[in-house]
């Protein structure tokens, strides 16, 4: 009971709690149905109990809090039931829809008990949430910018974001590592959280380290399987949504659930759905390029040896061609030769004929002209002949004529005949002497007549005037 | 032409002899040369496929290295 002092009605803070208790019990006797966002879960593992925080946000602002107790055994029934229809658990910053009943504690005050929390309320608003992202996606123009990248010819250098002990990471490197073809991929492990409020941060994180290194990567792809359909609304944020619709080289997806297509995939380059549809369809991408180059070289072959087989063949014609046309030709050429050479006989034999005839006339001709000739020679020989023999008999008579007029003179010379007349010759010393000049006195001379000599001895000489 | 080709331009340039052959535009005299360099782009194409040049070993130390700037920063 209340003390009085002073006439002053004192109350303790017991009996003023339990006033209040009294007050809201019995003001709010029944339990009813409140719409807020769970900002906290707050979740305390050891007991099971939960004091999750409720707000209420206006424009951003905080305009309404309360706290909340969640005990164990509620929280179990609500997160399965959650678990089954939104395959989310129970987590911070979802919109609930909680059947609830206030209570006031002495020791700890107001708070909302909650009973039930309806699952397909917070389910409309994680769709609407969704729908939020897509709509916000495609208003900035975010929803195909990375489709829109060009992917490498040869995607072969993958930057994975994923974990190394899930199921789907181990299934994606068996299809690319262990493909029959030996096809040879480049992987990098980015490991992340997969699934959950905070796999949001996580992947962007690792995101920008990707980055940092982005020249060493074709694509990068988001793994993840063998989880259940859990915690996949991380996948609906438009943060995340925004990062990878802006990242520069192309994302592929492979989250591998079966229900609705999350934002992430639906603006990924490529949404696999499951980590091996994603493994093969790189293995594809190889084999898109590789079948061309194996057909090209069998193109190649084939065709390079058809056309040398037809230039062959051409050749080959060619060459035949040209032997029947040279034939020909030369057959041709032989025959007119052969005829030119007929034709060279026949017209030499007749051409010598008619020289050999008119050498004949010629010789004939020749023949009778020298006969002609020899005989009217021999008459001019036989006439020359006749007077030769009577010029020689006139000349032989002139000439003993003149040698006979020349015999009288010269027997008239004869010293003898000249001494028969009477001159004589005197010698002196066998020489005939012809002046004076030649003989001195006393000289011995020998004086020649017709009949002898007279040795005589100069006595006087003289000289005639 | 170039030596050093990247899978992409010496895919591309296979794809354009291949089809060259196909319409018959090469002459015999080019036939030679032309499949001596197909020939060569096959390889490059080939060994693509199946190897790689990447080490992981060397991204972790650009990172290390980008980290520290980063940090600096």
């Amino acid at each position: 009971m209340p003390e009085k002092v002073n006439n002053k009605t004192i109350f303790s803070l017991l009996e003023v709690t339990l006033s209040i208790q009294k007050t809201l019990s019995a003001r709010y006797a029944r339990s009813f149905w409140v719409k807020a966002e769970m900002n906290k879960l707050n979740l305390y593992p050891q007991s099971g109990h939960c004091y999750p925080e409720l707000i209420e946000k206006k424009e951003g602002t905080l305009i309404a809090q309360v706290k909340a107790i969640l005990w164990k055994d509620d929280y179990i029934n609500i997160n399965n039931n959650f678990l089954k229809i939104l395959k989310e658990p129970l987590k911070n910053g979802i919109n609930i829809l909680l059947y609830a009943k206030i209570i006031f504690d002495p020791v700890h005050g107001l708070s909302l008990r909650i009973l039930d929390i309806d699952p397909s309320y917070s389910l409309g608003e994680l769709e609407r949430e969704k729908q939020e992202t897509i709509l916000k996606m495609k208003k900035e123009g975010l929803f195909d910018k990375n489709k829109g990248l060009g992917i490498s010819l040869l995607p072969k250098r993958i930057a994975i974001i994923s974990t190394d002990t899930s199921k789907g990471y181990s299934d994606f490197l068996e299809v690319i590592d262990g493909n029959s073809w030996g096809y040879k991929f480049f992987h990098m492990l980015f490991p992340t959280l997969l699934q959950g409020e905070r796999a949001v941060e996580s992947i962007i994180n690792q995101l920008h380290t990707i980055l940092k290194v982005i020249g060493h990567f074709d694509v990068v792809a988001i793994i993840r399987g063998g989880g259940g359909d859990v915690g996949l609304t991380c996948y609906n944020n438009f943060q995340l949504s925004k990062e990878i619709a802006l990242f520069p080289i192309p994302v592929l997806t492979g989250i591998g659930h079966s229900t609705n297509e999350t934002v992430v995939e639906m603006i990924a380059y490529k949404n696999a759905i499951t980590p091996t549809g994603l493994g093969d369809y790189l293995i594809q991408k190889f084999h898109d390029f590789s079948v061309p180059v194996t057909k090209a070289e069998e193109t190649i072959i084939v065709k390079s040896m058809n056309r040398i087989k037809n230039e062959k063949l051409r050749f080959f014609n060619s060459v035949r061609y040209f032997r029947s046309v040279t034939g020909n030709l030369l057959l041709k050429c032989n025959n007119e030769i052969l005829n030119k050479l007929r034709l060279l006989f026949q017209q030499s034999g007749s051409l010598l004929q008619k020289e050999k005839q008119e050498y004949t006339l010629i010789l004939n001709g020749l023949k009778k002209e020298t006969l002609s000739l020899c005989m009217s020679g021999k008459l001019l020989i036989k006439q020359m002949a006749l007077s030769m023999k009577k010029d020689v008999i006139l000349f032989f008579r002139d000439e003993n004529k003149l040698i006979a007029g020349l015999e009288k003179n010269i027997t008239l010379m004869n010293p003898e005949n000249v001494l028969k007349r009477g001159y004589s010759i005197t010698l002196l010393d066998g020489r005939a002497i012809k002046s004076v000049s030649q003989v001195s006195e006393g000289d011995l001379l020998n004086t020649v007549i017709t009949d002898g000599n007279i040795i005589s001895t100069a006595k006087t000489i003289h000289k005639s005037d | 032409m170039n030596e050093k080709p990247t899978y992409t331009e010496a895919f591309e340039e296979l794809q354009k002899i291949v089809s060259e052959i196909e319409e018959g535009q090469i002459t015999v005299d080019e036939l030679s040369a032309k499949v001596k360099r197909a020939a060569f782009l096959i390889k490059i194409c080939k060994n693509k496929l199946s190897s790689t040049e990447e080490d992981v070993n060397k991204i972790l130390k650009e990172l290390e290295s980008k980290e520290e700037i980063d940090r600096n920063n």
